[in-house]
């Protein structure tokens, strides 16, 4: 068991094009380290440079929003799903 | 050379609808391809529910990003109305762009609809700043 995480269209540039990625649990934190770690790059296009996450990214757990949960301390357990989703907006 | 997008009527006709039916407000949504051809709109609710802004509900987007990926789809544009100007990136168009895929814009401001499609290019994802390429749009099947 392990967290699977979808990768938008967006940053799959970072991953081989891949749009579906396993990690190991822990908190988004963690995950993100994780993704870090096999996709250099990827970690500075989703924090901002005071360690938040990015305002034009939102996270999901499963059908959660991580900024409702515990941001990036949001635990994410064997078998949850880690969405990244960029905000889309304009005028 | 520009790169060249290729509409089929019918999903000209269902974005054109959804920003008609939308009106006052701006509307806003995402297309789907498959392989190189578009095959799908998914009509989307303008959180921002205005006449000047677009934002897609994140929850709706996460639903909607799922069935892509589901289907075996690729995110192959996102589309919004303009309501009284004309199908041109607005400088918030630009600031917000975030995907890396066209963004379309449909123009209600003459009474045929008018679509064209840009590429927002930046330095990084989320910079507020970015140059603007159109693509070479042809409508039909």
């Amino acid at each position: 068991m392990s967290v699977r995480v979808r990768i938008p269209t967006v940053f799959r540039k970072y991953t081989d094009q891949q749009s579906l990625v396993e990690v190991d649990s822990g908190t988004l934190s963690s995950v993100v380290d994780q993704l870090e770690s096999r996709y250099p790059g990827i970690k500075g296009q989703l924090l901002s440079s005071d360690g938040e996450l990015h305002r034009f990214v939102n996270v999901y757990v499963n059908d959660e929003d991580v900024r409702y949960l515990g941001k990036l301390e949001t635990k994410a357990d064997d078998g949850d799903e880690v969405s990244l989703l960029p905000s889309v907006a304009g005028g | 050379m520009s790169e060249h997008l290729k509409i089929p009527q019918a999903i000209a006709d269902e974005m054109v609808a959804h920003c008609l039916e939308s009106r006052p407000n701006e509307a806003c949504g995402v297309l789907a391809n498959e392989g190189a051809a578009l095959v799908k709109v998914f009509r989307m609710r303008n959180a921002s529910a205005s006449p000047l802004r677009y934002s897609l509900d994140p929850r709706e987007q996460l639903a909607v990003y799922r069935k892509l990926d589901d289907e075996g789809w690729d995110l192959a544009g996102v589309f919004h109305s303009h309501t009284r100007t004309e199908a041109y990136p607005s400088p918030t168009d630009v600031r917000l762009a975030s995907e890396d895929v066209p963004y379309l814009i449909v123009s209600l401001a003459s009474a045929a609809p008018d679509i064209r499609a840009f590429r927002i290019r930046k330095e990084s994802w989320g910079a507020e700043e970015g140059e603007i390429e159109e693509l070479d749009v042809t409508l039909g099947d």
